[in-house]
C-alpha cells in the first residue's frame, strides 16, 4: 500500500500547505490582469494570471528551479524521508520546465531532464530523476508512476514535484488557442470564458506503508499523525484517441480513467471529486458527461482553478494535496468563480463551502494529446481492501489468459542516415528530416496529417507505423485496425532526452519580435512533447495509457517500462526512445512488446 | 477578387501544410471543414492567424470563425470588407 509522507504547495498564496490552505478557506486568489497597454514581458498579449512575486529566486537557480527546490525542501522537512537514500527517487512533473531560459538564449537554458538532475543533486539524491511530461495530466501521471516504481521494490519513497513557471512562451501559446479568459476563470459556470494560467510548485512524497519507513520515522523522533495519513489506493491513465487538443465530447477517455481508478469503489464513500475544471467550454462540459456516466452525479465537486488558475504541470499535485488538507478538516472548499451551472452532464457543484465526514476522494484530470488520468485517495486503510478485491477480480477476468511476461514483437531503429526494422537495415538516399518524408511516402502515404506534424512527431509517427504496419499485415491485417477488442489493449510509453526542443525554438521565433508577433496554435501544440503519443493513439485507436518521460539516462527508463509491464492491463506496449534535437540530429529505438498468453 | 482568392489559397496551403494540394484543387465555394478539405479546430485557429498576419484582421472569438471560414470565397469576401493591410 502507498502512503503519503510529505506535502507542500509553493504558490503566490503561500510557501507551505498551511498558508495555502488558509488562503483558500479565506477565498483569496492571486489571479489578476497582468501587464499594461503595451503588453506583458515583451509580448502584446495580456493575461489574467496567478504569478509569483519577485524575491523567491534562489542564487544559482532559475525561477522554475527555485520553485521546485522550495517546494521539495518544505515537503521533506516534516516527512522523515531521507532524500539521499538509495531507495528514494525524484519525479518531476512539468510541461515546460525552464523554457523561459530558452526564451532568453541558449546559455540560460537547461532541458527538463537537466533541471531535474540539478535539483536532485542539490538534495544529495543518488538516483537518476525522471521527468513526466504529459501536458496537463503530468501531476497525476507522476503520482501513478511513483506508486508503480515503489511497488517494484526498487524504491521505498518517491518525491513527486509538479511545477511550471508562466512565461511569455505559454501565455502566447494559450492565447493563440483562444483559451484564455479575459476575467478570473469560472469553472463549470454558464458564463465561463476560458482558463487563466498560474505558476506554482507542489510536492507530494509517497512511500510504501512498511515498517522500514515507519522505523526510520520513529528513529528521527517523529510519529505519523493518524489524522494526516493518506493512502493512494489506485490510479489510471487513458487516451481518448479522438483529437490532439479537444477532449472527446462524450468524455470517453475521462470516463474510463475514473471507472478504472475506482475499481468498484462505492460512490457513497467519496467525499468529493477534484475535477480538472479549467473553465474552458469543452473541458468542463466533457468532465460533467464523464462524471454522470460514471454514476457520480451526487458526489460534490471541487474545482480549484478559481484560486490558482491552471498551474499546468503542478495542477495534478497541487489540487490533490490541497483537497486532502481541506478534507482533513471535513471541508470541501468553496468553488471560487462558480455561480450558475453551465454544463450538460448532471453534476453536484455549489459555490459555497461544504462539510463532509467522508474520508476518500477522486482526483481527475485531462489534457492535450487526448490523455486522461484519475487517482483514488483515502484516509481509511481498510478502503484498500475494496480496491484490492476489485483488482484480484479483474486479474481473474480481463487478464485471465495473460501472463506477466512479454515478447518483443518488432523493433525499429531510425537515425538521420538510415533505419533498421527487425534487424534489416536500409540507408536513406537523403539524410535528415527529408528522409522522414521519404519514409512516409514509401511506406505509409495515406495520412496527410503527417505534413502538419513537427519533426519530433513525424519521427515518432513513421517509427510507429513501421512497427505496426508489419504487425498488422502479419497478424491482424490493416482493415481490422479499429476492431473494438484491439482498442484498449495497447499502451504507448515514450522516453526522450531533449523534450520538444525543436518545436520550442520554432514557437519562440514566432513571438520574440513584437512587430512580427504571430504565435501559431499548431506550432505551440507541438511544444508539448507528449503530443507525439496522442498522434500515435489517434492514428491507431489506442485508448490505453500514453506517457512521455524525459531523462538524461536510459537506466531509469528501463525501470519505468518494467514497472508499467507489471501493472498494466494492456496486451501490447509500444515503448522506447524517440529523440529529436534538430532536423539533422534525431534517433529512434522503439519496440512493440506483446504479452505472452497462457498456452 | 479572383487574385485575392488565389492568394488566400496559397496562404492556407502554406500555413496548414496541405502538402499534396494545389490552389487549383480547392473549390472556391466548397466547405473547408468537415467534408471538403477536412480541416479541424486547430486549422480554424491557424486561419485566424493568417487573417491577422496578412490582412490585419483580428478575430477574438473563434466561434465567429465558423461563418467567415465556410469557404475560400467567404473568407475572400470577409477580407475584402475588413482588411486593414
Amino acid at each position: 500500500m502507498i502512503e503519503v509522507l510529505g506535502r507542500n504547495i509553493f504558490s503566490p498564496l503561500g510557501a507551505d500547505l498551511e498558508q495555502n490552505y488558509r488562503a483558500v478557506r479565506a477565498g483569496k486568489s492571486a489571479l489578476r490582469l497582468r501587464g499594461d497597454d503595451s503588453g506583458w514581458r515583451g509580448i502584446p498579449d495580456r493575461a489574467v494570471a496567478s504569478l509569483m512575486e519577485d524575491g523567491f529566486v534562489l542564487e544559482g537557480f532559475s525561477r522554475f528551479e527555485s520553485m521546485v527546490i522550495s517546494s521539495v525542501s518544505d515537503a521533506l522537512s516534516s516527512s522523515g524521508v531521507d532524500p539521499e537514500s538509495p531507495k528514494c527517487i525524484f519525479i518531476l512533473s512539468t510541461t515546460k520546465a525552464d523554457v523561459e531560459g530558452l526564451e532568453q538564449g541558449d546559455s540560460q537554458y537547461l532541458s527538463p531532464a537537466a533541471a531535474a538532475r540539478k535539483v536532485a543533486r542539490h538534495f544529495g539524491m543518488v538516483n537518476e530523476p525522471v521527468v513526466v511530461s504529459n501536458a496537463c495530466i503530468s501531476g497525476v501521471a507522476a503520482q501513478i508512476l511513483a506508486a508503480r516504481l515503489i511497488e517494484t521494490g526498487k524504491y521505498d519513497t518517491a518525491i513527486v514535484c509538479g511545477a511550471d513557471a508562466i512565461s511569455p512562451f505559454v501565455v502566447a501559446g494559450f492565447s493563440s488557442f483562444k483559451a484564455l479568459s479575459p476575467q478570473p476563470c469560472r469553472p463549470f459556470d454558464i458564463e465561463r470564458m476560458g482558463l487563466n494560467l498560474g505558476e506554482a510548485a507542489a510536492t507530494i512524497i509517497l512511500g510504501r506503508s512498511c515498517t522500514a519507513v515507519r522505523d526510520s520515522r520513529s528513529e528521527r523522533g517523529m510519529t505519523a499523525d493518524e489524522k494526516d495519513r493518506w493512502y493512494l489506493l489506485s490510479g489510471a491513465l487513458t487516451n481518448d484517441a479522438y483529437h490532439l487538443s479537444a477532449p472527446s465530447p462524450s468524455g470517453e477517455g475521462c470516463f474510463r480513467a475514473i471507472v478504472s481508478a475506482l475499481s468498484g469503489f462505492p460512490a457513497e464513500k467519496l467525499a468529493a471529486i477534484g475535477v480538472h475544471g479549467t473553465a474552458t467550454m469543452f473541458n468542463d462540459q466533457m468532465e460533467s458527461k464523464a462524471i454522470e456516466r460514471a454514476g457520480l452525479s451526487e458526489v460534490p465537486l471541487s474545482a480549484l482553478k478559481g484560486y490558482y488558475g491552471h498551474t499546468l504541470g503542478a495542477a495534478g499535485v497541487l489540487e490533490t494535496v490541497l483537497l486532502m488538507r481541506c478534507l482533513e478538516d471535513g471541508v470541501i472548499p468553496a468553488n471560487r468563480g462558480f455561480e450558475e451551472i453551465g454544463v450538460g452532464g448532471k453534476v453536484n457543484i455549489v459555490p459555497e463551502e461544504l462539510h463532509t465526514d467522508r474520508k476518500a476522494f477522486l482526483k481527475m484530470i485531462s489534457g492535450f494529446g487526448g490523455c486522461n488520468g484519475a487517482l483514488l485517495y483515502s484516509r481509511e486503510p481498510a478502503d484498500y481492501e475494496l480496491i484490492a478485491q476489485a483488482d484480484a477480480h479483474s486479474a481473474e477476468g480481463v487478464n485471465g489468459s495473460g501472463t506477466n511476461s512479454w515478447t518483443i514483437g518488432h523493433k525499429v531503429r531510425i537515425t538521420p542516415v538510415g533505419f533498421e526494422l527487425d534487424g534489416i537495415s536500409q540507408s536513406f538516399d537523403t539524410p535528415g528530416k527529408p528522409a522522414l518524408t521519404a519514409l512516409y511516402k514509401q511506406h505509409i502515404g495515406d495520412y496527410p496529417k503527417f505534413y502538419k506534424m513537427d519533426g519530433l512527431c513525424r519521427l515518432a509517427f513513421v517509427a510507429s507505423e513501421l512497427l505496426l504496419q508489419d504487425f498488422r499485415t502479419a497478424e491482424t491485417g490493416k482493415a481490422e485496425r479499429a476492431e473494438a477488442s484491439e482498442l484498449t489493449s495497447t499502451d504507448v510509453l515514450i522516453f526522450n532526452r531533449n523534450s520538444s526542443i525543436a518545436a520550442d525554438r520554432e514557437h519562440i521565433a514566432t513571438i520574440s519580435d513584437p512587430g512580427n508577433y504571430y504565435p501559431s496554435p499548431s506550432v505551440f501544440l507541438y511544444t508539448l512533447p507528449n503530443i507525439l503519443t496522442g498522434e500515435i493513439a489517434i492514428r491507431n485507436g489506442f485508448t490505453g495509457e500514453t506517457s512521455l518521460f524525459i531523462a538524461e539516462d536510459g537506466g531509469v527508463c528501463d525501470e519505468i517500462l518494467e514497472a508499467s509491464m507489471a501493472s498494466t492491463d494492456a496486451s501490447r506496449i509500444l515503448a522506447g526512445w524517440i529523440d529529436y534535437r534538430d532536423d539533422d540530429s534525431f534517433g529512434v529505438d522503439l519496440k512493440l512488446y506483446i504479452r505472452n498468453q497462457i498456452a | 477578387m479572383e487574385e485575392l482568392i488565389y492568394k488566400l489559397k496559397e496562404q492556407i496551403i502554406d500555413a496548414l501544410n496541405l502538402e499534396e494540394i494545389t490552389p487549383e484543387d480547392i473549390d472556391d465555394n466548397a466547405p473547408l471543414f468537415g467534408d471538403g478539405l477536412g480541416l479541424d479546430s486547430i486549422d480554424a485557429l491557424e486561419l485566424i492567424v493568417i487573417l491577422d498576419k496578412h490582412y490585419g484582421i483580428k478575430i477574438a472569438n473563434p466561434a465567429d470563425g465558423k461563418a467567415i471560414f465556410s469557404s475560400v470565397a467567404a473568407i475572400a469576401d470577409y477580407v475584402s470588407k475588413n482588411r486593414s493591410k
